[in-house]
């Protein structure tokens, strides 16, 4: 009879802890493979978590509304007779987590069998179950550590990620699934790049092995009411704030940004999109979606541009998953609208509404959020003339959109008014020049003011 | 004296040599082949190919005793076991021709004589023509080995012989004593049964070819026991002495007469006379030590195949070959996986095997499922009328990782490539089983023993 252990699974490559918002099952629940357990606020979005193993969800270790490291027991699946008690003894949630980078082995394979009768050989078994029994609130410290200062390991480095499908083994991907690694974080070494199952088990030591910090005073986040006679507040950090807040100076210091800038009149493609959205049946299409068709077309032609600066090489993508940026009340997220260009500016129109709503309702899957190979930023419903926006890596660009203003504008027939929208690309110098920008947005100019184009 | 440059000098053409010496012409190299014997070496001369020849006219002596089962009524039919040997010399013919064929397509040089190392990229060869220098930016060594006797029992191919001996000589003995129950031991007892000799199997290790599955030795046992070959496993043979009708062999547990005694107590890698000495090359337990390129201590100098080490099989040392031409050109060739190369021993029934047996398993201390599918249920097996066996998967329980598989039954040796292969691409359980295996064949007994580990079985 097999024990399931419950981590906390890496959702996407930045995630170094998450926080169960709530337990879908409640402990006694008989559970399938494939059930949803639990939702999990990541540092990007709220994630759905599936159970990998069939039995009963013996132990909740982490209640909801509490945060775990990634890899932290949070809770056991196994059958009703089997003994547990030798899985909560190895939960890293009491203190003894130190210990875990020894044990290696064990970490190996998290779901094996119960030691045959005896119960475990830690005789403190009453002590590790305690901690599901008591509230959370008494214990804040330890369940909230782990997310403040541990730098981020280095094989969560961007580079690592691959686009569209991973290439892994069966036996990698179900060692993985049962372990909580995430394979798009690790590099394969079998042929042609393939993960294969020594991969996943040295990531599964290392997750397992990672050193669960302290962190002093890092409780829930409270919102400070706001008194009269007060100068300032704190306001602690949302997940997805404190991950924005990690990662930008990663993505502007190291990356040297140069910057393009075009204006595209955009007359016909306004009279067009009206012209389509007039069409019953059809979906509504937004200026960005003419802008994301345009953006796909192009990078096939420049394949200079989506391309990702690898340290001793540039690696050139065949395809384009272009991130689209969506505002959130707290930061923004950057879903990945993959395949770009095989799809239709319908199709654009349909998954990128989907991918937006869903990322304000925080419902996004895990990988819908990486794996871009360019990314747009387009804050023209704020009334915004132009702006510059910062580079994502591993993309090697990125698209900053403005508004579509009616300006006068002079051409052979005189003075008149005209629809003109800026486009600034921002680009990794190490990756390509100024002329190779400056022809990619020169297409993609061209793409919008010829927009019949972009329906062929 | 005669001084030839190449790229490579292969000292041996057995399935080692002769595969790594087309592979480094494949890769543009210039190629030396050096041969004692005949182009194919042991393999195709005197080994795997001649004694499958032998066991497949077992099996149609065999069938021929069962033609009643099949309607067929025979006026008696007469098996001579020199034609029997004959067939196994065309066969084996036939195969090494086809090696010196490819080395004249491949623009190989073949250089008869027996090679000695000199120096690290010097091979002298002495041949029937004088004497013969090669000078090699590198040398590839694949010299094989030979059949190893007990100590005290010299092997003079007349009442004591080995394999070799044994595929030569056109008279089948009417008894023989078969000391080592290994895969040379259990299929030279097959072919002397199926003509009608009194067979006994000494093995000094508790069960027959006791490197397999032990439910694979007792299947294979109680096989030979229907077919009235005697075997006495646990026995330690104290002497070998002519006498009685031939030979009489001493053993704790009493003497056996026989008019032979067959020695397959196992093989010796042949490293002496190659100049390794001089050199320095590096032994390691008797065989030569090298690197996962198969470079020995000497750079330069790269050994492959049996005089390597075990598993002393053909195709091991062809897969080794391969790495060595290619770490030759300055590829960087995949190392072997020597814990996924096939083991297959030809007996009636056959046996096949990769990765861990059950036991080995446990002892490395995986939870394990087992799934075992006999041949008596499967459809083809049944139309065949050859229903002896099963097939055994021995699985990880938690993650479903292929460990070993172990099948004895009719053409064991060919269905086992699917988990071969399977293990190479790291499938699980679930891929094999998802894998739609045609109807009626005797590979459904794979599937099915596969869905036997998930507790699924369908035909059982």
């Amino acid at each position: 009879m097999a024990i399931t252990k419950v981590v906390m699974p890496k959702l996407s490559e930045a995630m170094e802890t998450g926080k169960i918002i709530k337990w879908l099952k409640k402990e006694g629940d008989r559970i399938q493979g494939g059930d949803i357990l639990a939702e999990i606020e990541t540092d990007k979005a709220d994630v759905e978590m599936e159970a990998f193993g069939a039995g009963v969800l013996r132990k909740i270790l982490v209640s909801a509304g509490e945060k775990a490291p990634v890899g932290t027991l949070i809770g056991v699946i196994a059958e009703p007779a089997e003994d547990i008690a030798a899985v909560l003894v190895s939960a890293p949630i009491p203190a003894a987590a130190g210990a875990g980078a020894a044990g290696g082995a064990s970490a190996r394979n998290d779901t094996r069998s119960a030691p045959p009768a005896a119960p475990a050989p830690a005789p403190s078994a009453p002590a590790p179950a305690a901690p599901a029994m008591v509230p959370s609130v008494s214990r804040p410290a330890a369940v909230s550590a782990g997310a403040v200062g541990i730098p981020a390991p280095a094989r969560t480095a961007p580079v690592t990620v691959a686009a569209g499908r991973v290439k892994a083994s069966p036996l990698a991907k179900k060692i993985a699934a049962q372990t909580g690694v995430d394979l798009r974080l690790i590099r394969g070494s079998g042929p042609g790049g393939r993960i294969i199952r020594r991969d996943v088990e040295a990531a599964t030591v290392t997750v397992a092995a990672a050193p669960v910090a302290a962190a002093p005073g890092a409780a829930a986040p409270v919102t400070a009411p706001i008194l009269p006679g007060v100068e300032y507040e704190d306001r602690p950090l949302s997940q997805i704030r404190a991950a924005i807040a990690r990662r930008m100076p990663l993505s502007k210091a190291p990356v040297p940004h140069f910057y393009v800038t075009s204006e595209v009149a955009m007359d016909r493609a306004w009279e067009l999109r009206e012209e389509l959205n007039a069409l019953e049946g059809q979906p509504k299409i937004s200026v960005n979606d003419f802008v994301v068709r345009a953006c796909a077309l192009a990078l096939l032609k420049h394949p200079g541009v989506n391309a990702s600066f690898q340290g001793e090489s540039i690696r050139v993508w065949h395809r384009a998953h272009i991130g689209i940026a969506v505002a959130l009340e707290d930061g923004l997220i950057t879903p990945v609208l993959r395949d770009s260009h095989a799809k239709s500016l319908a199709q654009i129109a349909v998954e990128a509404r989907d991918l937006a709503e869903r990322a304000r309702a925080r419902k996004l899957r895990a990988t819908e959020l990486s794996g871009a190979t360019f990314s747009i930023s387009n804050l023209g419903m704020y009334d915004v003339a132009e702006f510059s926006a910062i580079i994502n890596p591993p993309e090697g660009a990125i698209l900053a959109v403005g508004s579509v203003r009616r300006v006068a504008v002079v051409d052979d027939a005189g003075l008149g008014v005209g629809r003109r929208m800026a486009l600034t690309l921002s680009c990794d110098h190490r990756v390509m020049d100024g002329a190779m920008g400056a022809r990619f947005l020169q297409d993609v100019k061209r793409l919008l003011e010829e927009p019949l184009r972009l329906l062929v | 004296m005669a001084t030839r440059n190449v790229d490579v000098a292969v000292v041996g053409t057995g399935p080692g040599g002769y595969v790594a010496a087309i592979r480094c012409a494949q890769l543009g190299l210039s190629v030396a082949a050096v041969e004692d014997d005949r182009p194919g070496g042991v393999c195709l001369n005197w080994g795997c190919i001649p004694t499958k020849a032998l066991l497949r006219n077992a099996e149609v002596v065999n069938l021929f005793e069962r033609a009643a089962e099949f309607g067929i009524r025979l006026a008696g039919f007469e098996a001579n076991y020199a034609e029997a040997i004959q067939r196994s010399r065309r066969v084996a013919d036939r195969m090494s021709k086809g090696v010196e064929f490819l080395f004249r397509k491949n623009k190989i040089t073949l250089v008869p004589g027996r090679g000695v190392l000199k120096s690290r990229d010097t091979v002298e060869v002495a041949g029937a023509g004088g004497t013969e220098t090669i000078q090699a930016k590198a040398v590839i060594l694949a010299t094989g080995s030979e059949p190893k006797s007990l100590p005290g029992v010299p092997i003079d191919e007349k009442t004591v012989i080995s394999s070799n001996g044994a595929v030569r000589s056109e008279r089948s003995p009417k008894s023989i004593v078969v000391i080592g129950a290994g895969a040379v031991g259990v299929e030279f007892a097959d072919v002397y049964a199926a003509y009608g000799a009194q067979v006994t199997i000494l093995e000094a290790l508790p069960r027959l070819v006791p490197i397999e599955d032990e439910e694979v030795s007792k299947e294979l046992a109680r096989a030979f026991r229907r077919r009235s070959i005697e075997m006495k496993t646990g026995v330690k043979v104290a002497s070998v002495t002519p006498g009685g009708p031939g030979v009489i062999v001493e053993t704790d547990a009493g003497k056996v007469e026989a008019e032979q005694a067959l020695m397959a107590v196992g093989r010796g890698a042949k490293v002496t006379g190659l100049g390794l000495e001089a050199l320095s090359v590096r032994l390691d337990r008797g065989f030569v030590r090298v690197s996962p390129r198969m470079e020995t201590s000497v750079p330069g100098v790269y050994a492959i195949g049996d005089m390597v080490g075990p598993p002393l099989l053909a195709h091991k040392a062809m897969a080794e070959g391969v790495v060595a031409a290619e770490a030759i050109a300055g590829r960087s060739p995949r190392p072997l996986d020597y814990g996924n190369v096939p083991a297959c021993t030809y007996c009636r029934p056959q046996i096949a095997s990769v990765g861990l047996t059950e036991a080995k398993a446990r002892e490395a201390g995986r939870e394990v499922s087992i799934g075992k599918f006999p041949f008596t249920a499967n459809g083809k097996a049944v139309a065949l009328g050859d229903t002896e066996g099963f097939v055994k998967v021995v699985a990880d329980k938690a993650s479903g990782e292929i460990l070993g598989v172990h099948i004895v039954g009719p053409e064991a040796t060919e269905i086992i490539h699917e988990f071969a292969v399977g293990r190479t691409l790291e499938a699980t359980l679930e891929e094999i089983i998802h894998t739609i295996h045609a109807h009626p064949t005797l590979s459904e007994a794979a599937l099915e023993a596969t869905l036997g580990a998930l507790g699924q079985a369908i035909h059982i």
